[in-house]
This record gives C-alpha cells, structure tokens and sequence, in this order.
C-alpha cells in the first residue's frame, strides 16, 4: 500500500529538478524571446564547480555549495555577454544558434578538462532519510523538495513584491516601453541570465548525488524540462513548475508499472499527446496576435 | 533657451530619410503639436527625440543639453518623457505597477515621495483609481491612455511628448484626454502633442508645426494654421467652415 506514496515522493522529487531547469528555460525566453538550448548544461556546470570544489580542493561541502552557487551567477552574466548580448539586435536564429554553440562549447569544454569518466558527489546530508508510515523518505530527495520549494517561494515574492521584481517582468512584457520609462534593459536582461543560470546550477548540484556528473548530464535533464515546459505551457512560470512536477511523477510511476527501460520515453509520449490534444499547454493561452 | 530645439534632424528606418531637416522648438510652458498626415513623420519625430531611433544628421537639445544619439534611458533621466503611441501598458502587470514605473527614471525614491505622486497621478485619473489593482489587458482604450500618461508624469517631465492620445477613444473621452492635458500644462509640465485630431490639438495649442512627409511645411498659433489654405486642404478638411 505504501507504494503509491513511495513513488509519489520519489517523482515529485526528479520533478523538482525538471521544473527548476524548466524554469530558468521560460525565464530566459520570457526576457529575450528565445529558448536556451545551453540550459541544462548550466546543470552540467554547476555539478562539475561542486565536483572541483568539493572533490579536487577538498573544500567543506556546504561552503563549496555557496561558492558554487555564487560562481553560478557570475557565469550568468558571463554567458549573457558572450553569447545574447552581441545579438541582441538580431532575430531569435542567431541567438538560438549562439547558444547551441555554447552548449557544444561547454559541454567539450569540460570534457577536455575532466574527460570522459563520470564523477560522482556524496550524498549532501549526512543521513539516509527517514520512514513515515512505511514510506522512505530519502534524505537527497527531501532537500531538493524543500529547496525547491524554498526558491519558488523566494522567486515569488521577489517578482511580486519587489521594485526589481516589477521591472523585470515589465522588460519581459515591453523592452522598448521600459527602456522609455528609464528601465535598464540589458541590465534585467544581465539579472535574468544570473538567475537562471542559479537555477540551472542548484538543479545541477541537488541532482549530481543521484547521478553521476558527466558532460551529458545536462542535455538529458533540459530535455525532459524543456518538455515540461511545454506541457505546463510554454512562457508560464506556474506551467514550468507544475509541468516539472507532473512529468517527474508520471516518468516515475511509467516505470515502476510499465517499463524501467522507456522510462525516458514516457515524459516524451506525455509531450507528444500535449501536442497533439492540447498544444498551449496547460497553463498557456492559444497563441494569437493581440491588437 | 528654448526647452527643446531640433536643428536639421534626418532619420529614417530604410534608406530613404523619414524625416528630411527637421527643425523645430518648444519653450519652457508651451503646448506645442505636431500634426500632419498619417506617414508624415510625427511618430518617427518623437522616436528620434527620445533615443528610440538615432537620428542619421542634425542636432537635438534638451535644456541645452545635445542629446542626439543618447540612448532612451539617459534621455528619459533628464525628464523628457515619452508616452508612445498605443499606449504600451504592460498587460501582465497592474494598473498602480504600471504607473509606479513611470518613476523608474528618477532612481531610488522614497516610498512616501511615491505614494504621493501615486496619489496627485490618481487625483489628475480619478477615473482610474477602482482599476488600481487590476491587471493592464483589462483595461479600456481610454482607461489605458490615462494609466499611459499618469506614467507618463510619474517620471516628473519638464517635457511630456504624447503621441496621438486620442486615437481610438470615443469623443467624449477625447474631450477629458485634451482637458487634461491643458491641466497638465497649467501644473507647469512642457507638452509637445503629436495628433491626427487637428482641431482638438489646436483648441489647447499655443503653437503648431504641420509635417508632410519628413518635412514641416508650416508653423504658427492655432489662428494661423487654422487660416492657412494648404493646411486646411490637407489636414483639417471642410470642417472648419462648418463648426
């Protein structure tokens, strides 16, 4: 009986890292109006900045995660000014293009540095977990669900009540209107970037303890994220959250009832029917032009 | 020291210049507006005053300031403000964050500084005041153009450029838009109004420039232009004799 519970758990908590990556994907497109297919290889990074940290410098574990954390940001900004910010000006390919070079560029990047062998992290609380009424609450798993929650909380009242927040979600609705209102654009646009990038990273770092830490960690997670994406509608914050969650939860249960080897597979048949029933997603509107 | 001086200003979007020498001024105090047809440039002045486009030649001051080329946001700092055609609300946003961000050009300011000028923007739209809280895309064209200058005079302008503010509103609305403009001026804002509406723009106008094709082919008070044959012909029709 407790297996129902069990799985719930374990998807909500893969779900989490899907919706934290697939939130950084729609914070992203909403700024700029394009996708960011080096996404999930800000989760690569992330892990990879822990694996040197933690493992190569031998640095205690909780300051490795802030640094790590901090340095997320910075590449960021970075990523912002080498690879949207000269093209700015120019439409939505070449900026698609620039970051699927940044992708490649990143992904051989370390893969020169680290070859090709996968590291791994120890688990991030120094016990196992937890049962409650028969269901095993695995300690790795928690912290994502409780950080995750934690960041969304944070990232609302942040765009809810702040000034900042306000004018960043006013230069994703309006760049030309906010630059007239003396709105900094590239800067919210630099600050989107940072964000994202955390998001990116943190997902990258919490997960890195279930998986190994390869070069490709990255593209397998966007991808389901970039689905989730799609299925919780693509643009909306709420969507990316719940469409996260939702496909972790079905991959884990496609799994454990039908097939462990198409569980990759089932987050893609959900994206497929979501395509074909109900295309603007679940939190999405149709796609028309306003007048 | 005129507030605002064009001197020879080219700019266009192709090749081909849209605006082809514009020179024009608006002194501290005045309403000025710029009418013309559709396509003669109005709009295209108005980009190219605010940083929105760079002008190709020519010079533009502001308080004798030279700020061809600047960008919007530097433009918007020295308190020329620009409330662009269509309105531009932010729709996800409300109707008091909509106006709040009209500030955004003052840097950091004391909340109860803003509350203030939040409450004298509602005094001026009292109309407005009931949709404080609701989002921008449930607006009215009307009840968009008041959140639109309200943001507009959130950013404390010594000059106020409104483009065509009375496009799309019903005629009674119309009317309160051009009062409040009037009112607007008479608080000691500068306003240069870009307008298809002649005959309302020149009813609270102290000046006029008519523009025909990137050029401006006439200039004077309201009585002057209002005279003029070939304004008459061309932008105010057989209406004059009428009214």
């Amino acid at each position: 009986m407790s297996m129902i519970p069990q799985l719930l758990f374990t998807g909500l908590g893969i779900g989490s890292i899907y919706a934290l990556v697939a939130l950084g994907f729609v914070l992203i497109y909403r700024a700029t109006n394009v996708v960011n297919f080096a996404q999930g290889d800000f989760s690569m990074i992330g892990a990879f900045i822990m694996v040197v940290l933690a493992i190569d410098l031998g640095v205690p574990y909780w300051i490795a995660v802030i640094v790590a954390v901090v340095t997320m940001a910075a590449f960021g900004i970075l990523f912002n000014y080498g690879v949207y910010y000269p093209l700015r000006h120019r439409t939505f390919l070449p900026v698609v293009i620039s970051t699927i070079g940044a992708s490649i560029l990143l992904q051989n990047g370390v893969l020169a540095a680290y070859g090709p062998h996968p590291q791994s992290l120890p688990p991030m609380l120094p016990f196992p977990g937890f049962t409650v009424g028969g269901v095993f609450l695995d300690s790795q798993y928690l912290l994502i669900l409780v950080v995750t929650f934690a960041l969304v909380a944070l990232q609302y009242l942040f765009f809810e009540r702040t000034m900042l927040g306000k004018k960043l979600q006013a230069t994703s609705q309006d760049k030309e209107m906010a630059s007239l209102l003396g709105i900094p654009v590239a800067l919210m646009i630099g600050i989107t970037f940072a964000y994202s990038a955390v998001l990116g990273g943190v997902a990258g770092i919490l997960v890195a303890p279930l998986l190994f830490v390869s070069i490709n960690m990255g593209s397998t997670i966007a991808l389901k994220a970039f689905a989730a994406s799609i299925i919780g509608g693509f643009g909306d914050v709420t969507g990316a959250i719940v469409g996260g969650l939702a496909l972790g939860v079905v991959e884990t249960f496609g799994a454990a009832y039908i097939s462990v080897p198409y569980k990759d597979g089932f987050a893609f048949l959900v994206l497929f029917l979501f395509l074909m029933v109900r295309p603007q997603g679940v939190f999405g509107e149709k796609v028309a032009e306003k007048a | 020291m005129a507030l605002l001086e064009l001197d020879g200003v080219t700019a266009g979007y192709t090749a081909v210049d849209a605006l082809n020498g514009i020179s024009l001024r608006v002194e501290d105090g005045e309403i000025v507006t710029l009418l013309g047809a559709n396509g003669a440039g109005k709009t295209t002045t108005l980009r190219t005053i605010s940083g929105l486009m760079k002008p190709r030649s020519g010079s533009i001051r502001f308080m004798g300031q030279e700020i061809a080329g600047a960008s919007a946001n530097a433009i918007v700092r020295l308190g020329l403000s620009h409330v662009p055609e269509g309105r531009r609300i932010f729709p996800g946003l409300t109707v008091r964050e909509n106006i709040l961000l009209g500030s955004s050009n003052r840097g950091r300011v004391p909340r109860a500084e803003l509350d203030r000028d939040l409450e004298a923007a509602f005094g001026i739209f009292p109309d407005i005041l009931k949709f404080a809280d609701s989002p921008g895309w449930t607006l009215s064209g009307g009840q968009q153009q008041m959140v639109a200058v309200a943001r507009g005079l959130m950013a404390r302008p010594k000059l106020l450029m409104l483009d065509e503010p009375s496009l799309g509103l019903a005629p009674i609305i119309v009317q309160q838009v051009f009062r409040t403009i009037a009112d607007i001026r008479a608080r000691g804002t500068t306003v240069l109004l870009v307008e298809q509406n002649a005959h309302m723009a020149l009813s609270i106008a102290d000046r006029g420039y008519v523009l025909e094709t990137g050029r401006l082919i006439v200039e004077g008070p309201p009585a002057t232009l209002l005279d003029n044959e070939e304004v008459r012909a061309a932008y105010l029709g057989g209406r004059v004799t009428a009214e």
